[in-house]
């Protein structure tokens, strides 16, 4: 019998953050609005202070507003930033309407065909969204975008944007392997592609399994291993947001952030917000921590048991 | 004047469903939009298949979800896929029947704008941006605005265009390259029904809300709407339909 490869990438987010983030990169964030969002990831790139970030994904939620609060991102590139019923992302708000982010709009679709092309290793992606409209009037970049003829069927236009590379994608799922092969139960919205076109990958997971249990359900892999770069294990890990099958959002806990953050906007007064950040993030040694502190083992059994009513039933 | 028994809402998500036909797939967020698809799958359109941008596809929606990134969007999908999956494959691809939208500001053509007011680079009010709504508007079949009347939402023109209309006339979308030149747009405010008319491309008033005046709805329009020949006023909602939206679909009061 052959033995088959086994790598490890498992290792702490201190060290993951430490070896694969740094200042100045392209990060690209996984989750979206109150699903699975990468707050572990998040958290420790602040407390280690990883600077003149440009952010990137399709929506971005409270994983990129918190990085903007901490005063880590020059730039951000995205179909949205927003909470939906919660409020917009209100820390990136401000920052672009006083000038202190650049931004760039594009459609969702536009966005994840960038991505799209960065994993398929091409230079760009025709899109067929947008026409007539601002977004590919405006932009921070000297060439967004390219609106060309279709060489098969003339007087048709096509708009091409570049591909998208991140240095480095974080992301929170159901489950991965020491490998880094990674199992996402629910909707993937950004991220199969996302992660495909990045140099790097840091992959935090509720559940470590086995890599016999990978290979014996290999058409559940949703991300093979090739991609990533490190491995983290920490259930909650997109805590206040949700993770099908394993817990609901806590919307109390994404209110009071959006709270902060929303009197920010209105008044300037960074008190309340910057207290936050210090006793959730810059006062925890790691995600444990501020789950301690943030919550309670009755609140999150709540939201495991809210999360079981919602998906019918046992994962 | 006695109180009505509904509120503007009620009336505009009820009014909105009836645009929604058998067997369309449907591709709205949450909200208004999404309670309104509900309520035509409740009553005259059990067919439909309702898609949102993350990736779920034909779910069984468990009252009320707050975001697209919500699991009560996920309860019985037939599939739970990507976001290119939905905005490409389903939507881009030419599967999607009819799309919701709203935004901070709607023009004559029905253009739309949820991304700036002032200047793109430093702008007075930021809005959260496109997501798929400038995706729905390029390639819907058909497209349907819900939002509530006020004069500067409706502006004679956006400050910004997110997502297209008819851009600035009847040919306006097939002079720009987008693929489905003429699609309907239809408007459902808590004033009026509004579609665009495709011999001008401009909005046109073709119904209005009960108790509501025409001059109501002008001095809230911020520019001069067509009018239809015959203006209808939209029913009042019946009782058991509050009671659908009241008590199945939107229990927690999160929208109505």
């Amino acid at each position: 019998m052959t033995e088959l490869n086994k790598l490890n990438k498992v290792m702490t987010m201190k060290e993951a953050v430490s070896k694969f983030v740094s200042d100045g990169d392209i990060l690209a964030v996984g989750g979206q609005n109150v699903g699975r969002c990468a707050m572990a990831a998040v958290h420790e790139i602040i407390r280690q202070n990883k600077k003149d970030l440009t952010v990137v994904g399709c929506n971005l939620s409270i994983n990129m507003d918190i990085l903007v609060g901490a005063g880590l991102v020059k730039k951000t590139e995205s179909g949205t930033g927003n909470v939906e019923k919660f409020g917009t992302t209100f820390m990136w708000r401000k920052g672009i309407q006083e000038g202190k982010i650049q931004h760039d709009d594009y459609s969702h679709l536009m966005l994840v065909s960038r991505f799209l092309a960065g994993e398929m290793g091409v230079p760009f992606m025709p899109v067929m969204s947008g026409f007539g409209t601002d977004i590919l009037r405006y932009s921070n970049l000297e060439k967004k975008c390219e609106i060309i003829e279709n060489p098969w069927n003339k007087g048709e236009k096509v708009v091409l944007f570049p591909a998208l590379n991140p240095d480095v994608t974080v992301m929170h799922v159901s489950k991965a392997d020491e490998m880094g092969n990674i199992v996402i139960d629910g909707f993937t919205a950004h991220e199969p592609e996302m992660v495909k076109a990045s140099k790097h990958v840091i992959v935090s997971c509720e559940e470590l399994i086995s890599s016999e249990e990978i290979r014996q359900n290999p058409a559940l892999t949703t991300i093979p291993y090739f991609y990533v770069s490190a491995v983290v294990e920490q259930p909650y890990g997109a805590y206040p947001t949700s993770v099908y099958k394993y817990y609901d959002y806590d919307g109390d806990h994404v209110s009071l952030y959006q709270g902060l953050g929303r009197k920010v906007l209105k008044g300037g007064e960074r008190k309340e917000y910057d207290e936050y950040l210090q006793k959730y993030v810059y006062g925890c040694k790691d995600f444990n921590e501020f789950l301690e502190k943030a919550t309670t083992k009755e609140r999150l059994k709540e939201l495991e048991e809210s999360m079981k009513r919602i998906c019918g039933g046992e994962r | 004047m006695k109180a009505k028994e509904y509120t503007d809402n009620e009336i505009m998500i009820i009014a909105a469903s009836k645009y929604v036909y058998d067997y369309d797939v449907v591709f709205a967020g949450t909200g208004m939009p999404l309670i309104s698809a509900l309520f035509a799958q409740k009553t005259h359109a059990k067919n439909i298949a309702f898609v949102a941008e993350t990736g779920p596809m034909a779910p069984e929606v468990v009252p009320t979800p707050l975001s697209v990134s919500d699991p009560r969007l996920m309860y019985k999908a037939v599939k739970h896929g990507s976001l290119r999956d939905v905005l490409g494959t389903l939507l881009q691809r030419g599967l999607v029947d009819v799309g919701f939208l709203g935004g901070a500001e709607i023009d004559q053509f029905g253009n739309i704008n949820s991304t700036v007011i002032g200047d793109y680079f430093k702008p007075k009010i930021r809005f959260p941006g496109s997501g798929g709504a400038c995706d729905i508007a390029s390639h819907a079949k058909r497209i349907l605005i819900i939002t509530k009347h006020r004069k500067e939402r409706f502006p004679e023109k956006c400050s910004y265009i997110t997502s297209p209309g008819y851009i600035d006339g009847p040919d306006g979308r097939k002079n720009a390259g987008l693929r489905n030149p003429y699609p309907e747009i239809v408007a459902v405010t808590n004033l009026a029904v509004m579609r665009i008319n495709p011999s001008t491309g401009k909005l046109q008033i073709i119904k209005k809300m009960p108790d509501v005046t025409i001059e109501n709805i002008l001095e809230n329009t911020g520019f001069v709407p067509e009018m239809a020949e015959n203006i209808e006023t939209v029913e009042k909602p019946k009782q058991e339909e509050l009671n659908l939206l009241r008590n199945e679909l939107d229990p927690n009061k999160a929208y109505i």
